[in-house]
């Protein structure tokens, strides 16, 4: 594997976490031994980070070390000399590639979960669903994505999730905004909170009980450039999305039950139908969120521990608006 | 399935050309898909999903690439 790390005709990403400077990460990638899109995640000059960018872009790594090396800004280092660290890294094997999609697994074991459907930017109905949820007994809330949309509130939601204890989960909306190419009609965000919906986990990985759960919001993770087919979650998702269409062809049933013992995951929760669906097969849950609202009703779903059993429910309140 | 395929005899290798998707991958499941295949195993011949669902046996394997092949060069 680590011999990998030298081979210099395939394109490689990486995410190194920094030391003592404002971004906590660079991504990079390093193709045929030349930098390519280096990007300073989360924070710093966004003006000097995007200068670094071009002026290395399409450089050998072994050339432009010797100008990022050492350079002081504070702590006794730099974005460059954090980069230069990131490339080293790379080159005695200290960092490996990135995975091909962003997986991050909740360390508590809920007895108790809320999942919310995509909220695209509507703020009112977040609100009104933690207040909800809270009072339901709710102990933690996973958001699928998309959290934001043709909204002018996509700002005050980033600003109100980042401060609540609510996992976020990347959907397509959120990762075209972190890309800068967002549909037209969106308003448009600042360069940290696109770094914040950049650095959003892909597939949130969790417990239940004796069940691993994951949840996601749809197929762009498949279509992103470097999704590889065997990444742990790979198989659940190319399952749901594209042999069974969301669950909404039964015909392939029998192929989808065929290929569930190779499943790491007990639950698989996903939400870009907008639609609510709840399937066991194979004694596998396969769970659809609907819309987090719907003309005066909020709903949310809720996976809960029950006489030993996992349970899925469909909770509903009334509005007066969202 | 692949392996009931492999030990085929050789006159009969020598017809064919075998190519197995993983359905792990997208690229088996979009195959999968463009068969309009429901279950696995399947067993598709010149495009066509033949078996499905179950390994044939080797005798009705061969049987039905041998008349393929008979009507496909019927007129050579």
């Amino acid at each position: 594997m680590v011999s990998d790390m030298f081979e210099k005709t395939k394109t490689k990403r990486f995410i190194y976490p920094t030391k003592g400077v404002c971004p906590p990460e660079i991504h990079f990638k390093i193709t045929d031994g030349t930098l390519e899109e280096i990007r300073f995640v989360g924070g710093g000059c966004p003006g000097n980070a995007q200068l670094v960018a071009r002026l290395l872009k399409g450089k050998p790594i072994e050339e432009v070390l010797k100008y990022l090396v050492g350079i002081d800004c504070r702590n006794g280092t730099s974005c460059p000399d954090q980069l230069a660290a990131a490339v080293s890294a790379t080159e005695n094997g200290r960092l490996k590639p990135a995975e091909s999609f962003r997986v991050h697994t909740d360390p508590s074991a809920g007895q108790r979960i809320g999942l919310i459907g995509a909220l695209e930017g509507n703020i009112a109905v977040l609100e009104k669903l933690i207040e909800g949820m809270h009072a339901g007994g709710v102990e933690t809330i996973y958001c699928l994505g998309n959290q934001t949309g043709n909204s002018a509130d996509n700002h005050r939601l980033i600003q109100k999730l980042r401060k609540q204890k609510i996992y976020a989960l990347q959907g397509e909306n959120d990762w075209c905004y972190a890309q800068g190419q967002e549909n037209e009609s969106m308003p448009p965000l600042e360069q940290k909170e696109r770094d914040w919906l950049l650095q959003l986990p892909q597939v949130l990985s969790f417990q239940m009980q004796t069940k691993k759960g994951i949840a996601f919001f749809g197929d762009y993770i498949q279509r992103l450039p470097d999704y590889s087919d065997f990444e742990p979650f790979a198989l659940e998702m190319n399952m749901v999305c594209g042999l069974t269409d969301f669950m909404q062809d039964e015909t392939v049933f029998p192929a989808l039950e065929a290929m569930i013992p190779q499943f790491q995951a007990d639950i698989i929760v996903f939400s870009q139908l907008k639609k609510w669906g709840n399937w066991r097969i194979a004694g596998k849950d396969f769970i659809s969120l609907g819309p987090a609202w719907d003309a005066n009703r909020l709903s949310w779903g809720q996976l809960e521990v029950a006489d030993e059993e996992i349970e899925f429910k469909i909770m509903k309140a009334e509005t007066e608006g969202g | 399935m692949a392996e009931s395929v492999k030990v085929l005899p050789q006159d009969i290798q020598e017809i064919i050309e075998v190519r197995e998707w993983d359905m792990r991958t997208r690229e088996g499941v979009q195959r999968f898909r463009e068969l309009k295949a429901k279950s696995l195993p399947s067993v598709a011949l010149d495009g066509d999903l033949v078996y499905e669902a179950l390994i044939p046996m080797q005798e009705e394997l061969i049987d039905e690439i041998r008349r393929r092949y008979k009507e496909k060069n019927r007129n050579e």
